[in-house]
């Protein structure tokens, strides 16, 4: 029986018999994680506009099957969900929750490396960070699992305009609809990195009853 | 953490034989080159103090890593960090001038362990190791952007340190330098800090063991360890920029309870000699402690 199958039946899944993880609502998960994951909160964007929290997650139950879980051909789970000590204490043991979202990021970085065409490196605090991670100070597409940080593209660092802003083109000729941030210092800018989101989207697996 | 008492400074008699060693060190000044030079130390096995020029103000340079030091492991101590909590290594500060995004330069680090990882992360105790054994500037400012400027100095006010430390900023901050808005210490401030790690009196001994051992590891042994015999095993940091050169640390000979060693230097950014000097006033106060004075 492959782990990923074993997941899936100690799980009680799902549509996907092949994805081995469990949805979970949010809003049942105990109080402690609530606080710090925010499911279904409204949290305000830097433009001021209200923007509502994923309240479902996927359940990660340890970091051996995050290292085991494909998210796309090329990237595993465990590359989503690297944060550091300015994380929410809960969120940094597991088990971790991840936005469902977070499928949709991976397939889009997937098509990203096709056209790049070497390894894609995520930074760490560059993926899934919760609303309650330091570094979250407005509404980021972070908490939504949809946005990734990207420092190292093959052997390329991308701490400098050219870099990032070569990246960056094809980042949005590659993936309609994505957004990256402009090379710069100010507030809404990087210059230490590529960051590229999909916004704001929600993800409710088909088999979410509520 | 709980109050303690800081090390008292005391001022005693000066006897014949220190007011021959205050002779030797001057002598050592004048002949240097340095426009100025402090000395701290406290001996623990016979008691003696020497304080010369030691409330004096010297840029801190690399010497401000110890109160960091200090600062990490109060966080530890607190909880709020433990020594394997991860830490995002990024090369992005900001300055305490107007907040403006500036870049440790890779070739100022000896060490490119800490440039290596960036994007990934670092434990915090990795990062304090390559703080003081490489004096890793990266480190330094990756652990003082986890803890913050104002919890390092609070650390230092509850354990009565803050005199004679000022802290105001990481390090490489050059639109600071430009600014004059520099971290400062003078040699009996960390006098202070240095002997209350060794009589392991910061935090819990095991702690401050844990410090003194990453002191044990430096690197740079040129200063005070230089003229020992080499049996001496010297707990130290050193700090170099173009007009200051200092080294501070604790002594640890066989047989004899350590001493505590501060030697701070300022310096025409032209004049050579520095090192030399740290460690020509190290083997003077050495063969002090150590010499019978009855073979004298």
């Amino acid at each position: 029986m492959s782990a990923s199958t074993r997941f899936a039946e100690n799980a009680g899944l799902n549509e996907s018999p092949t994805f081995p993880l469990r949805v979970v609502d949010g809003l049942s998960l105990p109080p402690d994680y609530r606080k710090a994951l925010r499911p279904g909160e409204e949290w305000n964007d830097l433009n001021g506009f209200p923007r509502q929290l994923p309240r479902y997650f996927y359940e990660i139950p340890s970091w051996d099957s995050a290292m085991k879980v494909e998210l796309a051909t090329h990237f595993l789970l465990w590359e989503f969900i690297q944060v550091d000590v300015r994380e929410a204490a809960p969120l940094r043991t597991f088990p971790r929750y991840v936005p469902c979202a977070i499928t949709l990021l991976a397939v889009c970085l997937e098509r990203f490396r096709e056209a790049v065409g070497t390894l894609v490196h995520i930074s760490a605090n560059g993926g899934y960070r919760s609303p309650s991670h330091r570094f979250s100070k407005n509404a980021t597409p972070h908490a939504w699992g949809t946005a990734a940080n990207i420092y190292r593209i093959g052997d390329t660092y991308l701490d400098n305009r050219s870099a990032i802003e070569r990246f960056s083109l094809i980042a949005r000729e590659t993936l309609p609809g994505i957004w990256t941030r402009p090379y710069g210092t100010p507030t809404g800018y990087a210059e230490d990195h590529l960051h590229l989101d999909l916004g704001y989207v929600l993800s409710v697996p088909r088999d979410v009853k509520s | 953490m709980t109050k303690r008492e800081a090390p008292v400074l005391g001022a005693t008699a000066i006897t014949p034989r220190e007011r021959t060693l205050r002779h030797q060190i001057e002598k050592i000044e004048k002949e240097s080159g340095a426009t100025a030079i402090a000395v701290a130390l406290r001996d623990f096995e016979s008691g003696l103090e020497l304080h010369y020029h030691a409330d004096r103000w010297f840029h801190a340079a690399s010497t401000i890593k110890v109160p960091i030091l200090l600062g990490v492991f109060a966080a530890i101590d607190r909880g709020e960090l433990l020594p394997h909590s991860r830490v995002h290594v990024r090369n992005r500060f900001l300055s305490v001038v107007e907040n403006i995004p500036f870049r440790v330069e890779s070739g100022r680090d000896s060490n490119s362990a800490v440039h290596n990882a960036i994007g990934k992360m670092m434990r915090v105790d990795e990062l304090a190791y390559h703080m003081i054994t490489t004096s890793s500037n990266l480190a330094t400012n990756l652990l003082l952007g986890v803890m913050g400027t104002d919890a390092v100095n609070e650390t230092l006010k509850e354990l009565h340190l803050d005199k004679g430390i000022e802290l105001r900023r990481g390090v490489e901050d050059e639109l600071a330098f430009e600014k004059r808005i520099n971290n400062m210490v003078t040699a009996d401030g960390l006098l202070r800090i240095l002997v209350m790690l060794a009589e392991g009196k910061a935090f819990s001994p095991g702690l401050c063991r844990r410090m003194m051992d990453i002191l044990h590891g430096q690197e740079f042994n040129q200063g005070i360890p230089a003229r020992l015999p080499k049996v001496a095993r010297v707990a130290h940091k050193t700090g170099e920029i173009s007009t200051v050169a200092h080294d501070a640390g604790v002594v640890y000979l066989p047989k004899r309870k350590p001493y505590v060693l501060v030697i701070l230097t300022e310096w025409d950014p032209a004049v050579a000699g520095r090192s030399r000097t740290i460690a020509a006033i190290s083997h003077t106060i050495y063969e002090y402690l150590t010499l019978d004075p009855l073979d004298e």
